[in-house]
């Protein structure tokens, strides 16, 4: 399908607000907590996404913000009559102190590390995830480091 | 011999670079892996938020160190989508040829420590000796050999000097025929085949999920190449193809991805050849490079392994808000379970020395 | 003039020496004077002096034999070093003049000559003083009786076949009617020394090393015996003399030698890479791989026992190439004006030779791999190789009409 059809499409799935497009070939929106992931399953299932590039959390003061990135490879979705590659680019946002969603590990086994991650630097938590623990910062480190409120000091005594 | 978890722990002559890799061994067989990271993470992303943007390049460099041209030029290419700064003509086709040169210096890197692997140490000293060639011609307008800096935000630092194109031209023809000789020695050799074919298989699908993009995705059979896919720079302009190689129908092994990186080598030298026969006269930099930004943007870039990508959200400032830098190792890594599983012990230094790793972007 | 009558004669002479030694010792000391004057009456003896001879020639077997090991090991870091592209070890005495004439001189120290030139051959002494020279760590949890007897036994077995092997019918420390086969049981005793030492590291990593080397050893030893069974029926016996004998004397067209290499050419290839797999050279070495498990079964290993592993694997393959020549190769024949032992040495090398460049051109074969070639693949090439000469004895009568074979039967 073109890629304004998929525009269409998702902006009239629930939980879907302010739609747009990155220069040609990238499709934005945010998306409801709450119905994250029938969408994410239905992105990968119906409209074929089925590579999940990166999952960035980021530390917007008052809440914090999920990006998600996903790749269509197989041309299931085309720009025109040229060759590239359509992208999503899903934010969900989350309040500050749970920050908690489903996880999406199941879906694409790529998703299992960035959650990780996710959870390491930032303490954002996935539920459902099979193996959530640190990835880059050793066991029993204490803290999440990419927090803006994250002060080297107090946590110097428990590590 | 009951199932036991051996870990080939974070000094080993194997594993290229600093990671640990549990293996649960049921005799000689695979049947589990769990790969630990973190050993190398410097916390670029936080430091990143402290330094204003056109200081980052030299962290960005330094994220994988055999391949630091790409990272640098994907957080270049990122901050400049973020500041809408046009960048000159000429500039383009400088950044091209240097990629690509980076390019075979990776992948050149890359051979040379997966012969060891195999047990073939004469390999890792022709493919090194070779690659002394490239880093040479590296070293001529950036100065360095290993962490150049030279792509900077606008353009680049310098401009080509004088003699540089038929230094390359040479470099290149020599280089040619040494990869027929490498050919015959490496490919047709019966016992490198044993070593390689038909093992780490994965499908193309079992890819796509699992993450890991790159000439391992080629390796199966997927013709998809952010050059092409997603372009930047001029390689919309330039006459060349994807490689992709499978070993069986949507599948492929440890031989397929070495002949995959065998043939881009060949791919770059023919884009650095249509590069300078394309290349117009003209400055190297922007005029005028904006110092602050806001909002917030992303790019993909083709880097040796895979797909880098960087995502980066501007406030206002001089300096990044949140910067985020995804490495195609990372996935690749954690994929580990799944195309180590069922093969032996003895595969495992093939396997992993397939996938070319490198920590250093991997665990920022 | 064999090696046993030279040494006769040295001990002749030495006798003038030692027994009035001995007899002066006999008058000194009480306790002591008894063993004395019994031992100088026992070497004034036939026995005594026969047992002196037997002592010199095994030394000065040795002594070859470790000489062709400095030689071997220093052949192989130059050649691989030409094969990838550089130069090699080049510390020599040239060199150390050189250093010498820098460090002495008016140069000064900035101008130190880049490339200093020689040969190499110091490169071996000042790799065995390093290996001297390191502390020797025995793991807390290991068993410290077996780890000290792993190497020992390993290095045993591979020095004794040293003495073992004639490089000519003259020169010979041992004459054991059984020759060959004393060579290839002392061949097969490094297994347990592996076994023990892999076991004995009490590390999981050894442990699967030594296993592995113990497999691939004893998997290759059917087809390698298989091999030379070949040649013994043809000359119908285990002595190398005998061996070498019936292959010189067999000719064909215009008295041309036919060395066992020619009919049994199936059986050369097959005892080639037995041999390879027997001593653990590439492509056959995973078990000792750097890759893999970290050097395998000699990973808790350090100084001098590492290093009796490593010239163990040599005197080995040194010992190999011996056996091949000796079975295939025509062993100490040759045109006159060079000597025998000159001869065999010459061939022994060529095949060393062959066997480094075959090491720095290949890459390593898995081990199950290995077992497969070992079992399915060299097992019965072997047979084939026994029936051809079964076919060509059988039917000797018409085959003298091409090939000269001597009456052995």
């Amino acid at each position: 399908m073109e890629i304004k059809e998929l525009i269409q499409e998702l902006s009239a799935f629930k939980g879907v607000s302010n739609a747009s497009m990155i220069r040609d070939n990238v499709v934005k929106l945010d998306i409801d907590k709450n119905s994250s992931k029938e969408f994410f399953t239905k992105l990968r299932d119906d409209f074929g996404f089925e590579h999940c590039s990166l999952i960035t959390a980021i530390d917007n003061q008052p809440e914090f913000e999920l990006v998600y990135h996903f790749t269509s490879i197989n041309k299931s979705v085309t720009v025109g009559s040229t060759d590239m590659s359509v992208m999503t680019e899903v934010h969900v946002f989350l309040e500050r102190d749970t920050p908690t969603i489903e996880s999406i590990s199941d879906l694409w086994g790529g998703a299992n590390w960035h959650e990780r991650e996710a959870f390491d630097l930032m303490g954002i938590y996935f539920v459902g995830h099979p193996d959530l623990r640190r990835v880059l910062l050793p066991e029993g480190f204490a803290g999440h480091p990419l927090r803006k409120d994250y002060v080297y000091e107090i946590h110097e005594e428990e590590w | 011999m009951a199932e036991m978890w051996i870990s080939m722990g974070p000094q080993h002559p194997m594993t290229h670079g600093l990671w640990t890799l549990k293996v649960k061994v049921d005799g000689e067989t695979i049947t589990d892996a769990d790969p630990e990271l973190g050993y190398l993470h410097r916390s670029v992303e936080k430091m990143g938020e402290r330094r204003k943007y056109f200081m980052n390049t030299t962290l960005t460099d330094r994220l994988c160190y055999a391949s630091s041209t790409t990272w640098t030029h994907c957080y270049v290419l990122t901050v400049e989508e973020l500041m809408n700064v046009e960048i000159p003509e000429r500039a383009k086709y400088v950044r091209t040829i240097m990629l690509e040169l980076q390019r075979l210096a990776s992948h050149l890197m890359w051979a040379g420590s997966y012969m060891p692997d195999l047990g073939h140490i004469t390999g890792a000293l022709y493919f090194w000796r070779d690659r002394e060639l490239f880093l040479n011609l590296l070293e001529v307008p950036s100065g360095s050999r290993l962490l150049y800096n030279y792509i900077r935000i606008g353009g680049v630092k310098r401009d080509l000097p004088d003699g540089f194109v038929e230094k390359a031209e040479r470099v290149m023809k020599l280089f040619e025929q040494r990869l027929d000789e490498y050919s015959d020695l490496f490919e047709n050799s019966k016992i490198f085949r044993m070593r390689t074919e038909d093992v780490g298989k994965f499908t193309a699908a079992q890819a796509q999920n699992l993450g890991i993009t790159g000439p391992n995705m080629r390796g199966c059979g997927t013709k998809f190449d952010l050059r092409r896919n997603d372009p930047y720079e001029i390689y919309e302009e330039i006459d060349w193809d994807i490689q992709t190689r499978e070993a069986g129908p949507g599948y492929g092994d440890c031989f397929s991805r070495y002949m995959v990186r065998i043939d881009e080598m060949k791919e770059s030298m023919r884009i650095i050849r249509d590069c300078f026969k394309k290349m117009p006269k003209g400055p190297t930099l922007a005029s005028t490079i904006p110092v602050r930004a806001q909002g917030e943007a992303f790019r993909r870039t083709e880097d040796s392994r895979g797909e880098a990508l960087m995502y980066i959200v501007g406030d206002g400032t001089d300096r990044p808000y949140r910067w985020k830098i995804k490495s195609p190792m990372f996935t690749t890594i954690s994929a580990a379970p799944h195309y180590l599983k069922g093969y032996k012990v003895a595969d495992i230094p093939a396997i992993m020395g397939s996938v070319d790793i490198c920590i250093g972007e991997t665990d920022k | 003039m064999t090696l046993f009558g030279a040494c006769r004669i040295m001990a002749e002479l030495s006798i003038r020496i030692l027994i009035p030694i001995f007899e002066f010792q006999e008058g000194l000391f009480p306790p002591f004077s008894n063993p004395a004057g019994w031992i100088a009456d026992w070497l004034a003896t036939d026995g005594g002096l026969d047992t002196m001879a037997w002592f010199y020639a095994v030394n000065i077997a040795l002594m070859v034999g470790m000489t062709n090991l400095i030689l071997v090991i220093h052949l192989e870091r130059k050649i691989a070093a030409r094969i990838q592209d550089r130069r090699g070890p080049m510390l020599s005495f040239r060199a150390l003049r050189e250093i010498g004439e820098d460090l002495s001189g008016n140069a000064p120290s900035w101008k130190f000559k880049k490339n200093y030139s020689g040969i190499g051959i110091l490169q071996n002494i000042a790799d065995g003083l390093k290996a001297l020279t390191k502390e020797l760590i025995i793991p807390t949890k290991a068993d410290k009786f077996l780890f000290t007897m792993g190497p020992i036994i390993f290095i045993s077995s591979s020095v004794f076949l040293l003495a073992l092997f004639p490089l000519s019918d003259r020169f010979a420390a041992s004459s054991a009617p059984a020759g060959l086969m004393v060579i290839m049981a002392a061949f097969s005793i490094a297994p347990i020394g592996i076994l023990t030492s892999g076991w004995a590291s009490n590390n999981k990593y050894s442990m699967i090393g030594g296993m592995r080397s113990a497999a691939q050893l004893m998997s290759y030893e059917i087809p390698l015996l298989l091999s030379m069974a070949g040649v013994f029926l043809v000359a119908g016996s285990f002595d190398p003399v005998t061996i070498v004998e019936q292959q010189r004397e067999s000719t064909w067209l215009f008295g041309l030698p036919m060395w066992n290499i020619i009919p049994q050419f199936i059986g050369f290839v097959v005892f080639m890479v037995c041999i390879l797999a027997e001593v653990e050279r590439v492509p056959f070495d995973l078990p000792e791989a750097e890759a893999e498990l970290v050097e395998g079964w000699t990973t808790e290993y350090s100084g001098i026992r590492f290093m009796f592993f490593l010239m163990a694997e040599y005197i080995r393959g040194f010992a190999g190439a011996a056996v091949a020549t000796i079975l295939f190769l025509g062993g100490w024949a040759g045109p006159w004006p060079v000597p025998p032992e000159i001869w065999f040495l010459i061939k022994v090398y060529l095949i060393i030779i062959f066997w480094i460049f075959i090491r720095w051109s290949v890459p390593r074969i898995r081990t199950d791999q290995i077992l497969v070639l070992g079992w399915k693949k060299l097992l019965p090439l072997s047979l084939i190789n026994i029936l051809i000469v079964i076919f060509m004895v059988e039917i000797y009568p018409y085959f003298t009409a091409i090939v000269n074979l001597p009456e052995v039967f």
